[in-house]
């Protein structure tokens, strides 16, 4: 597989009055193209912060990041951001837009996107008369809309009800693996990242290291429903668990 | 429609009016009792004027051709005044937004001219402006632009984190991060400052007219009380209290047209 995206010991720190925070210490990953990775660790251990880097939203005192530099990369945030003046429709292209790109091609897509998530008879209403789970839905298409060569999904479920929240993470689950897009996730949730992960990054308290990486080898790709059926599904689930659970220790 | 709902939709309009009704029944028996302790003699004609008196003065404004011009000429400056003042301290809070080390060294600044008495400041103003229109708008401006500059940069500073991070992350300009997110989020505060803004300019105005003028409803009151014409003095306030009134309806109106779909 080829690589994408290169940390090499990343750190990065806070300065506040009282004095300094050593939020992540010399992180070393390396994604593959297509690849699906979680991110996991104990709350405040920094892997919004490491995102954040990523994306370029954020600064970080040593380190270099190797990618590309026309890399197209997509956010996913906790909160769906949908702008409340705008309509559904508006709020699906605003990506586009913004980086004037509203080709034929683009509009076309998330017409298909749309369609695709039943948004399409609403997208001249405002996201007021959304359900929490159809605004995440519009916020994945928004993500998608720009067609990032990498999605960054920082806690995309963790607002939603647990109905609403199966059905949106196998859709984001389908969506990624149909189109092949390379994914970092960070989430709290183990059954998340052991289902959506080729890899689990398990990262230790702050200031945050890599504690452990787990391969994850699940035999069924069609679905996260299929995929928390699988005989190794619970061996992957403890392992992480004993390692965060380590964590705490 | 369903019998429950005909019920629940009678139930509103009927609360609707019983509000009504009650503020119109607190404005007839304050200006029925009013007339009646001066026609018994309780009050005096002379200083509190009455109801009728009103009237009677309004009707010879409207005669004498005065009344409109007098309305006319404070409206004016309440307009002009009003959209200064908007626009001014749209770009003010624009700029200290942009900037936020100018914010922090004018922040003091801005509470201390805040909290200043302005109409302390009238002699200057007259001295520097002159015996003008110019000073009634300077005054207005002074009142109303503060409490706008702080409203609107507030509405700016209240900008939703996630949807700030998320127009980084689209690599969006700074331009455009303030035309498609700042100022359209900050709507619903820029509209809610215009109420009191409204209100805050139409004090300002009067106060310059009280000091310069020789047209307005400020000045129909300053002359009413140099001549001691009560009545015109007692006019003047109410003729202010109905402007005062309709302006912040308009206010109202403009602000359930923007924020429908807010």
């Amino acid at each position: 597989m080829n690589n994408i995206l290169e940390l090499k010991n990343i750190q990065k720190s806070y300065h506040t009055k009282e004095g300094e925070i050593l939020a992540i210490k010399e992180i070393n990953l390396n994604i593959n193209k297509g690849e699906i990775i979680s991110l996991v660790g104990p709350s405040g251990c920094g892997k919004s912060t490491l995102l954040s880097i990523i994306c370029g939203l954020d600064k970080f005192d040593k380190g270099i990041i190797n990618k590309d530099n026309n890399l197209k990369i997509g956010y996913m945030l906790q909160s769906d951001a949908l702008l409340p003046f705008l309509t559904i429709y508006e709020n699906a292209i605003l990506g586009l837009k913004l980086q004037n790109n509203l080709t034929k091609d683009r509009l076309k897509y998330v017409d298909y996107l749309l369609k695709l998530y039943n948004l399409d008879e609403f997208k001249n209403n405002y996201p007021t008369s959304l359900s929490g789970g159809m605004k995440q839905r519009l916020a994945l298409i928004r993500t998608l809309a720009i067609n990032p060569d990498i999605l960054l999904l920082d806690e995309p479920f963790s607002a939603l009800d647990q109905q609403s929240r199966l059905m949106i993470s196998d859709d984001v689950y389908k969506i990624i693996k149909k189109e092949k897009k390379t994914v970092i996730l960070v989430t709290h949730n183990i059954e998340d990242a052991t289902i959506f992960s080729d890899r689990v990054i398990i990262l230790s308290k702050r200031p945050a290291i890599i504690k452990n990486i787990i391969n994850i080898n699940l035999e069924n790709n069609d679905s996260i429903y299929e995929r928390r059926k699988d005989k190794n599904f619970n061996k992957y689930f403890d392992l992480i668990w004993k390692d965060l659970d380590n964590n705490d220790q | 429609m369903t019998n429950e709902h005909k019920r629940y939709l009678l139930k509103l309009r009927t609360y609707k009016l019983k509000v009504f009704f009650f503020q119109l029944l607190i404005i007839i028996s304050f200006l029925g009792l009013w007339e009646v302790l001066v026609n018994i003699g309780f009050l005096n004609a002379f200083i509190y004027s009455s109801p009728s008196r009103i009237i009677m003065t309004i009707i010879d404004l409207i005669k004498t051709n005065n009344l409109f011009i007098h309305i006319y000429i404070t409206l004016k400056e309440v307009l002009i005044s009003f959209i200064l003042g908007l626009s001014l301290g749209f770009i003010i809070a624009l700029i200290l937004y942009e900037w936020p080390f100018l914010a922090k060294i004018l922040d003091p600044f801005l509470t201390m001219i805040n909290s200043l008495p302005k109409v302390a400041l009238g002699p200057l103003i007259i001295i520097i402006c002159g015996a003008n229109i110019k000073s009634i708008i300077l005054m207005a401006l002074l009142i109303n632009l503060i409490i706008n500059v702080i409203s609107i940069y507030n509405g700016f500073l209240g900008t939703n984190e996630y949807q700030l991070k998320l127009f980084k992350s689209l690599n969006a300009s700074k331009y455009q991060i303030l035309t498609k997110l700042v100022i359209p989020s900050s709507y619903r505060t820029i509209i809610s400052s215009l109420k009191l803004c409204i209100s805050q300019t139409l004090i300002g105005v009067i106060m310059g007219e009280f000091l310069v003028s020789k047209q307005g409803i400020g000045y129909l009151i300053v002359y009413g009380k140099q001549v001691f014409n009560l009545n015109l003095v007692m006019t003047g306030i109410i003729i202010l209290a109905i402007i005062s009134f309709i302006l912040y309806k308009l206010i109202i109106i403009l602000e359930k047209k923007l924020l429908k779909n807010i």
